[in-house]
């Protein structure tokens, strides 16, 4: 009698036993997997800030670019400036 | 192609030597001298260099130039040499210097043939300006001693230099060679070793002229000469028939009443030819303020010459005075004078410290990303410390000594 249950009860544990090393191995790879598409969707979504930065950008390019040669020679001119005042600083005894 | 000495472009300029700078004999009921030039600039020029080479003063070559960068001017570029002046207002003996334009006129020959020597001239800061009136020479000396007043040397000791009470002739002397004392105590018209002040104001009061230009008015000026200081920033006058307007920038804001003086014998011209003068075009004249005279007026309708248009003249191969560099030696001390990611910019701090006065050689060197400024060679540490002392208090540069990469 005490042979049949531990036939029986080896036949009940061993089942779920092997349904149990199954679920683990592929939780592991659907981890896997979801690292794979998180890495991808994080790129994608780098990507398409990066293509909206650059669009931002050449906007701001566009729109400012008159602005920022000004700019530019505004800032030059200040350049010479200092350095011809500090020259005529310069020139007294 | 025709080149001349290296140069790229065809020879169609006068050659230098026949323009006048200085010298002029004035016809009769004449108030306008010399003549417009144009030159054509060579890489490496600066506008002082150009201006001194022709006898004019900073001040008038920017002026006549208005947009063109002063240390780092355009390889090419056509520039203008005011080599035209109106004489003031004011009796013809002795000298008359006027401040507005910094220029001064030296009288001589007699009625008949008068004949006007002219030079540029620094004069007082805006803080310390040239006292106007008239004067005499009392004194002459060459090689003068530089007695330090002063108000120089506690603006010195502020800035952490200390003067001595006295400078004996040399380099470092302000006065240069040659120095006219006048009757208004303290006040001289002497040389410098600051040649790029001409045209400037950057004095005490005392008016400066280039080391060649006093050399020249000490010869021609004797004691008890006459001596005028009045300031025309706007003057007019006539030549072959026409009638030119000068214009320049008043030194403090508008001068109105100068401004009233000149519209009121400008409306007496105006009443005795009994014909309207363009008085757009004198408004003009008066905004651009390019020290140029412009004719404005036919003095005798049908009778005026036309105005002389301004001659080319050829670049010379060397520019008088222009701070020579000498070559860069291993054994030598050198000072970092300054990192700049611009060309022009180091360019500019390069010959500004080239024209300080005395000279410091500075050159740019290239560099992967950006430019250097560098002052030398020097002799020694004490000479490179000096000079980086100057670029401090003169310049306000932070210079980095460095020590020869071989020992001599």
């Amino acid at each position: 009698m005490k042979k049949i249950i531990v036939v029986i009860s080896m036949m009940l544990v061993l089942p779920v036993t092997l349904i149990g090393c199954a679920t683990t191995s592929e939780l592991e790879k659907v981890q896997a997997e979801q690292k794979l598409i998180d890495a991808k969707a994080e790129q994608a979504l780098q990507d398409a800030q990066a293509a909206k930065a650059s669009a931002d950008a050449a906007k701001l390019s566009a729109e400012n670019a008159e602005k920022a040669a000004a700019e530019r020679e505004r800032i030059a001119d200040e350049k010479a400036q200092r350095a011809d005042a500090a020259f005529q600083k310069s020139m007294k005894k | 192609m025709q080149s001349v000495k290296g140069k790229l472009w065809p020879f169609q300029g006068h050659p230098e030597e026949e323009i006048e700078r200085n010298n002029f004999s004035v016809a009769r009921g004449d108030d306008v001298i010399g003549r417009l030039a144009v030159i054509r600039l060579e890489e490496g020029d600066t506008l002082p260099d150009i201006a001194r080479h022709f006898g004019l003063g900073i001040n008038a070559i920017s002026a006549a130039n208005p947009g063109v960068d002063v240390w780092v001017p355009k390889a090419g570029e056509r520039i203008m040499l005011p080599l035209s002046f109106t004489m003031p207002d004011a009796p013809r003996k002795g000298i008359v210097i006027n401040l507005a334009t910094m220029r001064l006129f030296r009288f001589k020959g007699d009625a008949r043939s008068p004949v006007v020597s002219t030079y540029p001239v620094g004069v007082g800061a805006e803080d310390r300006p040239t006292p106007t009136g008239q004067t005499r020479v009392v004194r002459k000396a060459t090689r003068p001693v530089w007695h330090v007043p002063a108000s120089i040397a506690e603006r010195h000791r502020k800035k952490g230099d200390i003067l001595p009470a006295y400078v004996p002739p040399g380099p470092e002397n302000p006065l240069g060679e040659y120095a006219l004392y006048l009757g208004k105590s303290g006040y001289l018209i002497h040389g410098t070793n600051k040649p790029a002040s001409i045209g400037l104001n950057a004095t005490n009061g005392c008016m400066r002229l280039y080391p060649e230009n006093i050399k020249m008015l000490y010869k021609d000026t004797p004691v008890d000469t006459p001596v005028i200081i009045i300031n025309q920033p706007y003057l007019i006058g006539q030549r072959d028939g026409l009638l030119y307007m000068e214009a320049h920038k008043p030194m403090e804001g508008p001068a109105t009443g100068e401004l009233e003086r000149i519209h009121a014998k400008l409306r007496s011209i105006e009443k005795q030819s009994a014909r309207t003068l363009d008085w757009k075009k004198v408004r003009e004249v008066q905004a651009e303020a390019r020290g140029i005279p412009v004719p404005i007026f036919e003095m005798r309708q049908g009778s005026a010459k036309e105005a002389s248009a301004p001659i080319d003249v050829e670049h010379p191969d060397a520019l008088y005075g222009k701070p020579e560099l000498p070559e860069l030696k291993l054994d030598a001390w050198y000072v970092v004078a300054a990192d700049l990611p611009d060309k022009i910019d180091a360019q500019r701090i390069a010959a500004i410290i080239n024209h300080q006065g005395p000279q410091i050689p500075a050159r740019v060197l290239s560099r992967d990303k950006g430019y250097r400024v560098i002052a030398g060679p020097f002799n020694d540490v004490g000479e490179a410390k000096d000079a980086a002392k100057r670029l401090k208090i003169d310049l306000d540069i932070d210079g980095i000594l460095v020590e020869p990469v071989e020992k001599g």
